[in-house]
């Protein structure tokens, strides 16, 4: 049994250019900055995040998203001040791979175009690498575009290991024992 | 560094080019027309222009440019035509005005062609009057200032242009009404030029000669900077490589690919370089035609894809060609199936020889040696001054025998794409290969085979294509919720585009998005197949689409695409 989800203390970062977010979990307030943030992407950002095409976000798995459920799924923002509040510059998110298998989750992340090369990807992943062994989870996997090196390589620097997936060597599987 | 490949080179290619006094596509032009002069450098319709005859109409060209439409050195000049007498003159003018050529498809719709306008920020063009109504539709959204038309039979003898032009537009009407303001003939621009001084710039190898487009994963195209440096190495490496099989100033080959795809280009200029005439062929398509064309030209070399040579051999006037002139075939720009490659020597008693390489690298890397007797199934070897490596995901060469994403390094390869830094950065690796996005192995004698692709792509009869162009179109639809493009096999086109599409508007039909994607996107891109979904496409858990499954569920029957 997983325990009781404890609440995720928000905790401000710096990185490695000087700038700072603050990275805390998700809320359903949160929705309207997840979709001005999807806006925001690029289509190749899009593109990594969804390996697919999207013009725009789908109302039903964006409230998916911003709900996580306790104990299973956990998403992190990393937010920074903006006129209207704030900005969501990042996103990291797992869910249960499968609904019967306690034991393996599935990631994703998604920095802002002009985060990048910030070092945020590598904090948001290492933060949802600790989360997930707090829910019990025992393994960590994700799918990744083969062409996305950045990704590969800082995946590898986490621990995980690259797999080919049969059948498709447009992507690569990546996975770590929590 | 080790190059295995360099004992399977014929004794007359050099394990190097050397560039001797060429320094731009310039140069090459001014040594073929002093040596060849009054030879004849290209043939369209019947009607030759020798190489002294192009060097003056050129000339003239980059003189108006110049002079006349007040263009600087570097500014962009998009030329939009299929293969007539005009595209050589103009893309030979652009360069020697110190311009940049920029192709572009004549078949773009105004939505692709408004893109590539806008993203290399032309100041001109010229095109075929039978596309201007394209360009119409968006020239006000572009920078295009400067529009020169043509007329397909402008460069042909008088009596045959008047008639021809007449025919193309009155007869077979294939000229949409049109109307740009200010635009001017072509013709009326060479006779302009004829009687002014053009100011040659000394142009070097990092100057830039074209922006060549390519389609990106991310469902843009963008233009690959290719050099001057990389032109003339491109045409340096070609030429010593068909060096055994081709005589200087003798030849005759068969130009049936359009020259602004960069495999007919970089093979053109490379023959033009060796006095050989090129024969152009407009429309490969009209097979009557084309035919006609083979008859009357005792031809000794022939380039095309392997959709083109399939519709050779499967087309029963083909065996009426005279043959017996051919000394050198040679395939490019997708994978050539056994079977044609098989009966294509049959037929003409000479191999498809098959070469390998990228828009990125201007475009040959990789090639079979022209000796051989038999098509072997590889992509071959690298060409004289050429690296190619097997990579892993770290950009690390593998052991040999194992599979990775094969790399290129060379004095060919591009310098990056035209204001995209960061993607620039990413295709190349960290020791400098250019990442082609295909999957090959190599043997111990420096052969390469091509496994797989890992870049998310559809190659049809050898253009590209990106599902997320297609996605990105499709999903404009109101009557579409979400749409995803795959490559399924097709026997004539070596992969044909499907998409399946889940409805947002259930009366939407196939007719609606294939009459939709004819609107947006250039015909080979259109999907072939159109499958609907009433269940979302299969993603996994956290949202990413499963595409492997989409592709697995295309070996259904193909009555599955009429929903």
């Amino acid at each position: 049994m997983a325990r009781p989800t404890a609440a995720y203390r928000p905790r401000r970062l710096r990185l490695r250019d000087g700038r700072e977010v603050t990275l805390r979990a998700i809320s359903p307030a949160d929705a309207p900055e997840i979709a001005q943030a999807f806006e925001r992407l690029s289509a190749e950002s899009r593109y990594s995040r969804f390996m697919q095409h999207k013009r725009r976000l789908d109302p039903a798995a964006l409230d998916r998203g911003v709900r996580p459920r306790p104990g299973r799924d956990f998403a992190f923002v990393a937010t920074v001040p903006a006129t209207d509040g704030i900005d969501i510059v990042g996103a990291a998110q797992y869910v249960r791979l499968e609904e019967g298998d306690p034991s393996t989750c599935e990631f994703a992340i998604t920095v802002a175009e002009d985060w990048r090369g910030s070092g945020l990807a590598r904090q948001l992943l290492a933060s949802l690498v600790r989360r997930a062994r707090r829910d019990d989870y025992t393994r960590m996997e994700g799918a990744v575009i083969a062409g996305n090196s950045p990704m590969l390589a800082l995946a590898r620097k986490l621990g995980f290991t690259a797999h080919p997936v049969p059948d498709d060597a447009t992507v690569i599987r990546v996975e770590r024992p929590l | 560094m080790n190059k295995p490949w360099l004992a399977q080179y014929p004794p007359t290619v050099p394990a190097e080019i050397d560039f001797g006094p060429l320094s731009s596509l310039n140069d090459v032009l001014r040594a073929g027309c002093t040596r060849f002069a009054d030879r004849p450098a290209f043939n369209s319709m019947g009607t030759a222009m020798s190489f002294r005859q192009l060097d003056e109409a050129s000339r003239a060209f980059a003189a108006w440019l110049q002079k006349v439409a007040g263009l600087k050195r570097g500014d962009r000049v998009a030329l939009m035509m299929p293969n007539l007498l005009q595209y050589p003159v103009a893309m030979f003018g652009v360069l020697r005005a110190g311009m940049v050529v920029v192709n572009v498809n004549p078949l773009y719709t105004p939505r692709e062609l408004e893109h590539q306008l806008n993203d290399s920020g032309a100041a001109a063009i010229v095109v075929l009057e039978n596309f201007a109504h394209t360009l119409e539709q968006v020239l006000l959204t572009t920078r295009v200032r400067v529009v020169v038309t043509t007329q397909v039979g402008d460069l042909l003898p008088p009596l045959k242009r008047v008639l021809t032009n007449a025919v193309v537009k009155y007869a077979k009407k294939m000229v949409p009404r049109w109307r740009v303001e200010g635009a001017i003939g072509f013709n009326r621009a060479l006779a302009a030029g004829r009687a002014l001084s053009l100011d040659e710039p000394a142009l070097d190898r990092a100057d830039l000669a074209f922006l060549q487009y390519t389609g990106g994963t991310t469902g843009v195209a963008k233009g690959a900077m290719l050099t001057h440096g990389n032109m003339v190495a491109n045409v340096l490496q070609v030429t010593a490589w068909m060096s055994p099989n081709l005589s200087d100033g003798v030849e005759t080959v068969v130009i049936p690919l359009p020259l602004y795809h960069v495999f007919a280009l970089t093979g053109c200029l490379s023959f033009f370089s060796k006095g050989a005439q090129a024969v152009l062929v407009a429309n490969p398509r009209d097979l009557p035609a084309f035919i006609k064309t083979l008859r009357e030209a005792p031809f000794s070399v022939i380039i095309g894809v392997n959709t083109l040579f399939r519709m050779l051999i499967e087309a029963p006037d083909a065996r009426s060609v005279d043959w017996s002139h051919l000394k050198l075939a040679v395939a490019g720009g997708m994978a050539v199936q056994h079977v044609v490659a098989h009966r294509w020597k049959q037929m003409t008693g000479v191999p498809l020889v098959e070469g390998y390489g990228l828009t990125e690298s201007a475009p040959v890397a990789i090639a079979n040696p022209v000796t051989i007797d038999e098509w072997s199934g590889q992509i071959g070897v690298p060409l004289p001054s050429t690296d190619a490596a097997i990579l892993d995901d770290d950009g690390r060469p593998v052991q040999l025998g194992e599979v990775g994403e094969i790399g290129l390094r060379g004095p060919q390869v591009m310098k990056g794409y035209w204001n995209r830094p960061d993607e620039s950065a990413h295709v190349f690796t960290a020791d400098g290969w250019l990442r082609t996005g295909d999957m090959g192995v190599m043997d111990d004698r420096g052969g390469i085979r091509i496994t797989d692709r890992k870049k998310d792509m559809i190659v049809v009869s050898g253009f590209k294509v990106f599902p997320n162009e297609i996605e990105d179109v499709l999903t404009a639809h109101p009557g579409v919720l979400e749409a995803a493009a795959i490559g399924v096999h097709d026997d004539r086109s070596g992969e044909a585009v499907k998409v399946v599409v889940v409805r947002r508007d259930p009366a939407l039909t196939e007719g609606d998005v294939l009459a939709h994607c004819r609107q947006h996107l250039t015909g080979y891109k259109v999907p072939r197949i159109v499958e609907f979904r009433s269940e979302p496409l299969p993603k996994t858990n956290i949202g990413k689409i499963l595409r492997r499954e989409l592709r697995d569920s295309g070996a259904a029957p193909a009555a599955a695409g009429h929903g």
